[in-house]
């Protein structure tokens, strides 16, 4: 009896399937009309809303679905008639699955072969944005419609729980940001996959339970509580710690072991931080966790042990400053730091460790002694490939880096470079200008982040993944010089040097004895 | 066909049903008369495992209400006259829809209750008027020949030409089935219902055969020598005492042909004439209702 409710489903959804899968593929239309560059600004604001669009059309259409035989409530037909409720369940369950994400499916596999990737990636790409939406977005909508009599009461509903779930995060985030981002180690970071993971798996038991009770026993108040329950229980992960989610990365590490020889050390011998000149183009640091004033101390480092096309990144730096009594002074998150070893005879760098804290922290401890106590998450890339395209109109298809343009920008002091590639893009890559003739470099810029999820999806999008970067080559302000400059763009290349991770562990670093003061920046 | 025992409902704080008990004999038109909220629709619910029972328990087709499973449902026809159906589809869709669910439909008593009951197919649910859909509920609950029809208030809100139609309908395919009949009015399952238990606030005042009921009330109008007054002390089975000139008139629940003259005269003197009418159902019902509302029974 499955098919037969599905066609009486069909019957009275196809206009509004047929509505929400048309918005999909509208939002794929637009952007693969907007190419890489993404210059028309009409359809730039549509591919902003549609996607939103998409997803709420998607949310009330999964709603539907399931309010065409709603559970709760005493006067549906459907509950005097012989309608199994396994048939009826399996019905709804396949009716969404096909109808809400059958077209994002498609949405996906569609956008990728128009943007003339194989047929392979493409679906490989549209199947993991299925996967990733139907547990972290049609499986919790299904249960959560099953709680609702109609669309009324599911938008009442839906209201309280996003002002909830937002009042949660709100309060989270800050409490997190004045525990200098202690308190929420995993979301934004590599081993964010884990606490999705572990959302994903809390997902399915609730679906499981709260569908079961409803299908089978309709027992909505208890399915309601237990909504509610699970939806804590999902928030919370949110504070899953840092240090067993990494352990799990660790294990998952493609080459284990390649990081044994990395050593971090402190090297008072660097002497103290001085700002970087106008042509040290190190990528752009982050700040999430930061309230209020801070100050910034920079702690000179000795990294070592690191082999020849090796990208050292740290996934999380956890700071102590201990007083001498004991007392730990600051706990919080350092800087994040890249090393980068290109070639046998690279030349490295100062590195330096820089710690942000509160201004009232510093001022009240700068003078004191005290330990400090880094503990590195690191994790070790190995060069994957390494490409070039012109630097100018540059068209090229790169197995690890998909299908890149390049164009001078309108202020003509950067070439830029946009990219997209099926699922979620290259987790690190180095650039630079060189001139093909002289072989001159312009510094290198980085673009690393860590993302070690095993699949990729996202709630909005098409699993293409976008990406690039502005390559500098004429300094606006007059005061740096680039080797590579303007005149020379038409026989330059952009390098594109693509790491991927290698290895994953930790590394500790003990300071008996420092007095903040003297690391400040020069 | 169906037994209730000491079935109880709560909703929140408020007992919907108090320990009810009746039984539905089978091949019985039983009807189950009560107040607005004396528990009818929450019992008929009940028995049909749309709501759960808080004690208690109801039994129907000789299987437990909250173990009713389709090979039950596809025995039992079911129209209230709060049914929602999906309104976007037509008539005919859903009747089409329906259809495989009943291994015993029968496509051509289908068509004749359609015709009978002269009922739209092409038109959508959702633009049926009330009594339209009610009579849609009656076709979608009959051609699979239940064993037992299950009628929530089905005539609430119907015009007198739309109930009979709906009655015509039901009658000519009652056969041998057992029917249920909830309603709030005694007079509209008259001439159809062969038993009846009257509720009130979720209990049971009495259930009996319709013949019995009809046959022990009479309207009993004494006319004395003098002008009437209330007596003192008046058995409990009589009900509605009044008195208007020389006339006292009552309800008898206990008739009884032989001994009502006697009855009287052993308590009222100065009795010149006495006449009892049998009453209607409707009558009777009011009757009893008011003397549920005085806790006179």
């Amino acid at each position: 009896m499955v098919w037969h409710i599905f066609k009486k489903d069909w019957k009275l959804a196809w206009v509004f399937v047929l509505l929400v899968s048309v918005i999909h593929w509208m939002d794929a239309a637009i952007i693969h009309k907007l190419g890489l560059f993404g210059e028309d600004p009409t359809l730039g604001m549509l591919a902003e809303v549609l996607p939103v669009l998409a997803i709420f059309a998607s949310m009330f259409l999964i709603a539907a679905i399931v309010h065409l035989d709603p559970i709760p409530g005493v006067r549906q037909d459907w509950l005097a008639r012989p309608i199994a409720r396994r048939d009826l369940v399996l019905e709804k369950f396949l009716f969404v699955v096909l109808m809400v994400n059958g077209p994002i499916l498609a949405e996906v596999l569609l956008q990728g072969l128009a943007n003339g990737f194989s047929f392979r990636l493409s679906l490989l790409a549209a199947a993991w944005q299925t996967e990733f939406l139907f547990f972290a977005f049609t499986l919790p909508l299904f249960s959560f419609a099953s709680v609702t009599q109609n669309m009324t009461q599911a938008f009442i509903l839906g209201s309280g729980c996003a002002f909830l779930i937002g009042m949660f995060t709100t309060v989270a985030s800050d409490l997190n940001g004045r525990a200098h981002g202690t308190l929420e180690p995993l979301p934004w970071s590599g081993v964010g996959w884990v606490g999705e993971t572990a959302r994903f798996v809390l997902v399915v038991a609730a679906a499981i339970t709260i569908l079961g009770l409803q299908y089978f026993r309709r027992k909505t108040l208890v399915s309601r509580f237990l909504v509610a329950l699970f939806g804590f229980m999902i928030l919370a992960t949110l504070f899953l710690p840092w240090k067993p989610a990494f352990a799990i990365e660790q294990k998952l590490s493609p080459k284990p072991n390649a990081g044994r020889d990395a050593v971090v050390a402190f090297d008072s011998g660097l002497g103290k931080f001085r700002s970087p000149s106008g042509l040290r183009a190190s990528s752009e640091q982050r700040r999430r966790y930061n309230v209020g004033e801070h100050a910034s101390v920079f702690l000179p480092l000795e990294v070592a042990g690191i082999h020849t096309d090796a990208f050292l990144l740290t996934d999380r730096v956890e700071v102590r400053f201990i007083s001498m009594d004991g007392k730990i002074a600051f706990h919080g998150i350092g800087e994040e730091v890249e090393v980068a070893k290109e070639g046998p005879n690279a030349v490295a760098d100062p590195i330096y460790q820089e710690i942000q804290l509160p201004t009232s922290v510093y001022r009240d401890t700068k003078d004191q002694p005290v330990r400090a106590q880094v503990d590195y998450s690191l994790t070790l890339f190995r060069l994957r490939g390494s490409y070039s395209i012109p630097a100018l109109g540059g068209d090229e298809r790169m197995p690890d880096f998909g299908w890149c343009e390049t164009k001078m920008n309108e202020a003509e002091t950067a070439v830029e470079l946009r990219c997209m590639q099926p699922g979620k893009g290259p987790t690190c890559a180095t650039l630079f200008l060189e001139n093909k003739a002289t072989g001159q470099r312009n510094p290198v810029r980085s673009s690393c982040h860590g993302d070690y999820s095993p699949y990729s999806g996202w709630y909005t999008g098409d699993n293409m993944a976008q990406f690039g970067a502005n390559i500098p080559f004429r300094d606006s302000s007059g005061l740096a010089k680039f080797p590579v400059d303007g005149p020379q763009l038409p026989q330059s290349r952009v390098v594109i040097r693509v790491y991927e991770p290698e290895d994953h562990f930790t590394r500790s670093l003990t300071i008996p004895e420092i007095r903040l003061k003297d690391w400040e920046a020069q | 066909m169906i037994r209730v025992e000491n079935l109880w409902k709560k909703f929140g704080r408020f007992d919907a049903l108090r320990g009810l008990g009746f039984h539905v004999p089978e091949g019985s038109a039983f009807a189950l008369i009560g107040a607005n909220g004396a528990g009818k629709t929450t019992t008929i619910k009940i028995l049909m495992n749309i709501l759960e029972p808080t004690r208690g328990s109801a039994t129907l087709l000789g299987v437990d209400s909250r173990k009713i499973s389709p090979r039950e449902l596809r025995q039992i026809g079911y129209v209230s006259e709060n049914q929602d159906m999906p309104s976007r589809l037509t008539v005919e869709e859903y009747v089409a829809y329906l259809r495989p669910f009943y291994p015993t439909w029968d496509r051509d008593l289908e068509a004749s209750i359609a015709l009978q009951l002269r009922l739209p197919l092409e038109r959508k649910i959702g633009d049926l008027s009330h009594g339209m859909r009610l009579k849609m509920a009656l076709m979608c609950a009959l051609p699979f020949r239940p064993k037992l029809l299950i009628l929530d208030e089905p005539f609430s809100g119907l015009d007198p030409l739309v109930r009979d139609e709906f009655m015509e309908g039901l009658l000519e395919q009652a056969g041998e089935m057992t029917i249920l009949v909830s309603s709030h009015e005694l007079g509209e399952i008259d001439g159809v219902a062969t038993h009846v238990a009257f509720l009130d606030e979720g209990q049971l005042l009495f259930q009996e055969s319709m013949s019995e009921l009809t046959g022990r009330f009479r309207e009993v109008h004494v006319t004395l020598e003098i002008e009437a007054a209330r007596p003192a002390q008046m058995p409990k089975e009589w009900l509605e005492m009044r008195a208007i000139g020389r006339v006292l008139t009552f309800v008898d629940t206990r008739f009884d042909e032989n001994g009502l003259n006697e009855r009287i005269r052993s308590r009222i003197g100065g009795v010149r004439g006495i006449d009892a009418q049998p009453m209607v159902l409707r009558s009777i019902f009011t009757t009893l209702a008011r003397a549920a509302r005085d806790g006179r029974t």
